[in-house]
């Protein structure tokens, strides 16, 4: 009876441990946010004379304006959307395919080739960016926007997700099917794919994600301004030392480049959630 | 329960499974398709740049002309090169401080925030929305925490009458000032990854601990933590793996200083293939990289597993 | 010949432009560093309204193209320096026509062929090498003999000084002007009046995330012990005397709260124009911010007023400082004689033009624009016009510029900030450009 009463007690007290450090959390995450929008909303001149002057007005947008005003920032967005969402697409197409081909069907060299697009996973990007420049460099991609999306659909990532989330489906579901000899894409289409609803979601956004914040093979291989994406086209904006604009452009430039990915993220995010929650795959 | 990393448990059906009259697993070459066009991607264009990359290594290479056969000159340089092999300690460095921080807060994370409250909800997105910035921007927040007179902290110690420490140019913190970012920058994966194993396990498991009035920390022992064991094993290899290729935050914040101490191995191979433009010495480190990050992954996971098997 | 071709060019444009009301101007891409700032000019023409690096370039090529109905050159902005792009380009064979290349980089690229000689271009519209400075022309003329790029300017770092601490400091000359050294064992003891009667560091200098500062001072002060330390363009010798007294220089300086610790280059901008130390180490680019900040009342420059000088020569030896200048680069690639013409006339603009560029705070690479009155009549320019006989690349021939002057840099910074011996910073140095060098 007592025993229970502490332990109720205790219960009490670690949840508010627990409370404090989540929100101790929380403000890590938050804070240096909320500065660099601070810093954006503030003249340069004001800034150097005194930080503190963040936390009152007088605010100016003149950094965003100025931000907005390089006339290739929307084309930017655009590229950045299209390269990201092709790569989306391309992804969780080919996954699909090859997670279910590798968690359900079998056939010769499977599970050779299954440890070889595992050890795929181990490779940096470094390690295959010279090569796969002078590829696409003959093959005249460079430039375009298959050049920009074709290295992405190589990473193993999303077949190694798809491959875990096949198999966590019972057999007993497809089992039935491919006895009575019906197709293996009708299967597929038909029986398992809307299972994976919530894991497609989770590849899609990552591999979105990582599209869009990509910034090394668009630096080398997007080199016409037309077809930057807005991480080397906000990059290619910076000066070279005068840096006059000051830490408030810097800031705005951060600001605007991180709320596009920021809003589509909160507005996808019930999908996530519902993805997490994991309900479908149960 | 079926460990599904392994490869070795689905390659057959294991016995005492039914075995259907019809055997549907029996290999067979039409079954190839599905996988295919993945295979084509990932052949060209990463199996093959990367036997690429091997031939240089072994070559005198610049970007605009590859050269004469050195067979293995170009990985005894490397190993002749202090920077390099500072390069590799500061790597390993590195996954030590980020690796182990971001599985058990991302955990942590995870335990509590395994409601339907809307809180919960709320913190969720939070702690994952850092996880959509790209590198440059996340950089250039950190940045500005750090670094004096504006900086965030340099502002609240100066509250204090106190200095801030020089995350970027200290030595013994520039490469803490960097895992910190990189912490913040990547938490939201390892949480998802966990609250997603949390949210599969069943709930009449926690019914019944309940009624054994079990306490938190023994259903935490006994139930949530053997569950998630596979979760824990797939965060712990996919960081490895992320953060053995430390890149951007390095260049972006510290340019590998100060002296070198927070210079990566893909940092090295940046500098030395695309600055000093000697693609074969750069070949050869990130050949080097390579056997790293597969060493480490797959001890990791052997590890893991054979404390599995005996438990 | 060139006649022939001309007129050839002058008819059939003729015709294009009969023939189609949708006449197509000959295109030339450009590529360049310097940042992008459409939001304040990018339709300004007025190249006398533009203000910095960025303000005054845009307006210069918006003019050209509005000067130029027959070409038309679309400008591509980079990150400086952009030459990781500029390789990438040329590997797949894409480069831009014009680019800005420095100078101490020019050799790499044409060391591969990859770069147009000028000569030729150039003389068609009339701008010849003796127009250029002394430095300028050193700059863009390699071994062979041949001009690979048109110098628009030549910089170098200077002591940017806050006068009202120099007063404090009891720095000043009777004349007005401030008191700088003669000697190292003059700067370190100025230094230590600067310290004691203002509490302040003497100098601002950018150590976090910075190796080209450093490296820079480096060389300016072993040119100043006529320390030849490339001689050899392929073989560095470092570990001398002359480089131990400069980096020992620095090392005193740093331990003794003489320099600003843990500032990078932006917040060491900050730092000066808050009035945090007496002499700021940085480049020509800065002089008309600071200029701008030292008319505007309230501010730490307004206060004692804000001047600018070339290093003082602190050693024996030759008076001379490292230089480096920017430059408009041409790649090598089959042309039409239309598109050689259009460069020219561009690469011609800019020469003519050289005045503008100048009140950037750069040096004019044009001997005529360094003797001009209007020149001289930008603010601070009497005082740095020694800066064009005193500036001074590393030799020619040497290759990876910007590679050995990062590992310079990274040792000097080491050394400097006390985390690694001079001796043992200075071999490494020495030992790690060797290799680079070897293995070209």
């Amino acid at each position: 009876m007592s025993a229970s009463a502490t332990s109720i007690k205790g219960r009490a007290f670690g949840d508010r441990v627990l409370l404090a450090l989540v929100i101790l959390l929380s403000i890590i995450m938050i804070a240096p946010v909320l500065w660099v929008i601070g810093l954006s909303l503030k003249e340069n001149a004001e800034l150097m004379a005194n930080p503190n002057s963040v936390f009152h007005a007088p605010y100016t947008l003149k950094n965003y304006i100025n931000t907005i005003g390089t006339s290739s920032v929307f084309r930017w967005v655009l590229n950045s959307i299209i390269v990201s969402g092709g790569l989306t697409l391309g992804t969780l197409i080919l996954s699909s395919l090859a997670g279910y081909g590798f968690a359900r069907l079998n056939f010769p060299g499977r599970n050779i080739l299954f440890v070889i697009v595992l050890f795929g996973l181990a490779v940096p990007e470094q390690a295959v960016l010279v090569a796969r420049h002078q590829i696409f460099s003959m093959l005249k991609f460079h430039n375009t926007y298959h050049g920009l999306i074709l290295p992405g659909l190589s990473a193993s990532f999303g077949v190694f997700l798809m491959t875990q989330y096949f198999r966590a489906i019972p057999k007993e579901l497809d089992e039935a099917a491919m006895l009575d000899n019906a197709s293996r894409f009708r299967i597929f289409w038909k029986v398992l794919l809307p299972l994976t609803v919530p894991a497609q979601a989770t590849l899609g956004i990552f591999t979105f994600l990582g599209a869009w914040n990509d910034y090394f093979w668009p630096l080398i291989s997007a080199t016409k301004k037309d077809m930057f994406t807005l991480t080397v086209g906000m990059a290619s904006t910076q000066t070279n030392f005068a840096q006059s604009e000051g830490i408030g452009f810097l800031m705005a430039q951060a600001v605007f480049a991180g709320a596009p990915i920021l809003i589509i993220y909160l507005f996808f995010q019930k999908y996530i959630v519902t993805a997490v929650s994991g309900a479908a795959v149960r | 329960m079926a460990d599904q990393l392994t490869i070795r448990e689905t390659a057959a059906p294991a016995a005492g499974v039914r075995v259907p009259s019809v055997n549907i697993y029996a290999p067979q070459w039409r079954n190839f398709v599905f996988v295919a066009p993945f295979l084509f991607f990932f052949t060209t264009l990463l199996i093959f740049p990367l036997f690429w990359g091997m031939w240089l290594s072994v070559h005198k290479a610049d970007t605009f002309s590859t050269g004469r056969f050195v067979g293995l000159d170009n990985y005894v340089r490397l190993f002749h090169d202090k920077v390099f092999l500072q390069s590799v300690w500061n790597t390993f460095y590195f996954v030590l401080l980020t690796v182990p921080t971001l599985a058990l807060i991302g955990l942590f994370l995870a335990l509590c925030l395994n409601r339907r409250t809307r809180t919960a909800a709320v913190l969720r997105t939070l702690f994952f929305s850092s996880s959509v910035l790209s590198v440059t921007i996340v950089t250039l927040i950190w940045r500005i925490v750090y670094i004096p007179n504006v900086g965030l902290l340099s502002t609240i110690y100066g509250w204090f009458g106190a200095t801030a420490p020089a995350f970027i140019s200290d030595p013994s913190l520039a490469m803490i000032g960097i895992a910190i970012a990189t912490i913040w920058w990547c938490i939201g994966l390892p949480m998802m990854l966990f609250l997603s194993a949390l949210q599969q396990i069943p709930q009449d498991i926690y019914e019944a601990a309940a009624l054994d009035n079990a306490n938190r920390w023994q259903t935490l022992r006994s139930i949530t933590l053997p569950s998630i064991k596979r979760t824990f094993i797939l965060v712990i290899i996919i960081q490895i793996v992320l953060q053995f290729q430390l890149f951007g935050q390095a260049w972006l914040m510290t340019r590998g200083g100060p002296n070198n101490l927070t210079k990566p191995i893909v940092l090295y191979i940046y500098e030395t293939a695309f600055r000093r433009w000697d693609l074969g010495m750069g070949a050869a480190a990130s050949e080097i990289l390579f056997v790293l990050i597969l060493i480490a992954a797959m001890a990791q996971y052997l590890v893991t597993r054979n404390k599995g098997d005996q438990a | 010949m060139r006649m022939k071709t001309t007129l050839l060019a002058a008819v059939s444009a003729s015709v294009m432009m009969l023939a189609s009301p949708g006449f197509a101007a000959t295109e030339l891409t450009v590529q360049r560093f310097f940042g992008a700032c459409d939001a304040d000019f990018g339709t300004n023409t007025d190249v006398a309204k533009a203000v910095g690096e960025c303000g005054i370039i845009t307006s210069m090529i918006n003019k050209f193209n509005a000067d130029n109905p027959d070409v038309h050159v679309s400008v591509t902005t980079v990150e400086w320096p952009g030459y990781d792009q500029l390789t990438a380009q040329f590997a797949s064979g894409d480069a831009p026509d014009i680019v800005t290349i420095h100078e101490s980089v020019l050799s790499d690229y044409q060391s591969k062929g990859l770069l147009l000689p000028l000569d030729d271009v150039l003389n068609s519209v009339g701008v010849t090498p003796d127009s250029f400075t002394d430095a300028a022309r050193n700059g863009v003329t390699r071994d062979d003999g041949k001009i690979y790029g048109l110098p628009i300017d030549t910089w170098s770092l200077l002591f940017h000084i806050n006068m009202d601490l120099f007063k404090k400091a009891e720095l000043v000359n009777a004349d007005g002007t401030p008191k700088l050294p003669t000697s190292v064992d003059e700067l370190l003891a100025e230094a230590k009046q600067f310290k004691e009667k203002t509490g302040k560091p003497y100098f601002v200098q950018p150590t976090a995330n910075e190796t080209a500062n450093l490296a820079w001072n480096l060389y300016s002060y072993l040119f100043q012990q006529n320390s030849d330390f490339l001689a050899d363009p392929t073989h560095v010798k470092l570990n001398t005397p002359e480089a131990k007294t400069v980096v020992n220089m620095f090392r005193t300086l740093y331990a003794d709260g003489n320099i600003t610790p843990n500032l990078d280059y932006g917040t060491g901008i900050n730092a000066f124009l808050a009035g945090d130390g007496g002499v700021h180490l940085n480049g020509t680019w800065v002089i008309g911010d600071y200029t701008a900040a030292s008319e505007k009342s309230g501010t730490a420059l307004n206060a004692g007023g804000y001047a600018v000088y070339p290093f003082p020569q602190l050693f024996a030896g030759d008076k001379a400082q490292y230089a480096d200048g920017h430059t408009w680069a041409v790649s090598q690639k089959d042309r039409t004689p239309e598109q050689l013409a259009a460069i020219g006339k561009f690469l011609k603009f800019f020469a003519d033009n050289d005045f503008e560029w100048s009140r950037t705070g750069h040096l004019p690479a044009y001997k005529a624009v360094l003797a001009s009155d209007a020149f001289k009549a930008l603010p601070h320019r009497d005082t740095l016009a020694p800066l064009a006989a005193l500036g001074r690349p590393l030799p020619s021939a040497v290759q990876r510029r910007f590679a050995i002057q990062d590992i310079v840099g990274e040792e000097m910074n080491a050394a400097e900030t006390g985390q690694k011996d001079t001796d043992a910073a200075l071999t490494d140095a020495e030992t790690r450009i060797n290799e680079l060098l070897a293995n070209l």
